[in-house]
């Protein structure tokens, strides 16, 4: 339970009680070790990520364990979850030659969308990507492998060549090696990661924010209804939020193709 | 291949052609941010360092907006012509 959540629980904080409102902020976010090691202490955030990455492994294991020719059971939702990525994610960014990066897409989207839907499950309740040290090793994963592409299939100067379009007169050109090289290299990266993380850091503060005001202002007075309304607010969020964690893993999933397909094909 | 086929083939030449504008959709969102930002960083950072060496600390933001502006007008250049899309023709079958 993070800070004031457990302050409300604890000590009855209501408004009325003469407590001040213990507004959620960035100790949401901060999680006591389960245990330490060292100077290495074992968080909720932690935990979490092992979990998903769990759940996606089991899940794609148990449903592709004994594959038959007729799918049943697990198998059919399995091979549902990967023609939805092949079709709605990788062919429409890298066609038909793309397969290949199929398994690296799959495992993506279903470990972001686990992690980010972690937000809403009863007693988990925390979206590990709202800690954004848990984005950039995606991020970098990401990016290592579409520079790593660009370089084999455009070669070093060719790949350079391919981010300004032809046809620009030369001093244009000097003008815009600054602003490609960064947009490459710094920013598209950065975007990437920075996008996951904010959605998910504010959507959980939202939902921590209306459901702690709901206890807050619950009282047998007038208070009970803006606790009404607060709650109404809590769930409008949540219901945002299963659209959210979605459109996150599907964005940062769609992009990763896009990235790759602009690396392998020049002419993208 | 019978009419069911064709519709059946239709819908799913649809469902690629939507996919596929959303993900180059997506991609241009971005690109565009990502050029608004990088002009700005450029600029802004070329016009700092300028302005350090010759004690004119006025020319940061300028840098910044110089950086802005080229990164709107490189963003016209690229992504603001219409694009044009091909659409399947009607068949005509003179029985209107």
């Amino acid at each position: 339970m993070t800070g004031e959540v457990g302050v409300l629980a604890n000590n009855g904080c209501h408004i009325f009680n003469g407590c001040g409102f213990p507004a959620p902020g960035l100790q949401s976010f901060n999680w006591k070790p389960f245990f330490t090691v060292g100077s290495f202490g074992f968080t909720k955030p932690m935990l979490l990520a092992i979990l998903a990455a769990l759940v996606v492994i089991v899940f794609f294991w148990v449903a592709f364990w004994k594959p038959k020719l007729v799918p049943r059971g697990m198998q059919n939702l399995g091979e549902m979850a990967i023609l939805a990525i092949r079709d709605q994610i990788l062919r429409p960014s890298l066609g038909r030659k793309g397969d290949s990066y199929l398994p690296l897409l799959v495992s993506l989207f279903f470990f972001i969308y686990v992690m980010n839907v972690m937000e809403l499950i009863p007693v988990l309740q925390f979206p590990v990507p709202a800690r954004i040290g848990f984005v950039w090793p995606l991020v970098f994963v990401v990016y290592f492998l579409y520079l790593y592409l660009g370089f084999k299939h455009q070669g070093l100067l060719g790949y350079f060549k391919t981010m300004i379009p032809p046809g620009v007169p030369w001093p244009i050109y000097i003008i815009l090696v600054p602003v490609e090289l960064l947009r490459f290299f710094i920013f598209q990266p950065f975007t990437l990661g920075v996008r996951l993380f904010g959605n998910m850091f504010a959507g959980h503060l939202l939902l921590t924010i209306f459901t702690v005001a709901t206890w807050y202002l619950l009282s047998l007075s007038v208070g009970l209804l803006y606790a009404a309304g607060s709650f109404f607010l809590a769930i409008f969020v949540f219901l945002l939020e299963i659209l959210v964690t979605l459109l996150q893993a599907f964005i940062f999933t769609t992009l990763t193709a896009t990235y790759i397909a602009s690396s392998v094909e020049p002419a993208h | 291949m019978s009419d069911h086929g064709n519709g059946a083939a239709a819908r799913t030449a649809q469902d690629e052609a939507a996919a596929q504008g959303r993900a180059q959709g997506l991609e241009t969102g971005w690109t565009v941010f990502s050029y608004l930002l990088a002009g700005m960083a450029a600029y802004g950072g070329i016009g700092w360092l300028i302005g350090r060496a010759v004690h004119v600390p006025l020319l940061f933001p300028i840098g910044m907006l110089l950086g802005l502006g080229i990164s709107i007008g490189y963003i016209i250049h690229r992504f603001g012509r219409q694009q044009v899309v091909e659409r399947p023709r009607k068949e005509i079958t003179g029985d209107r």
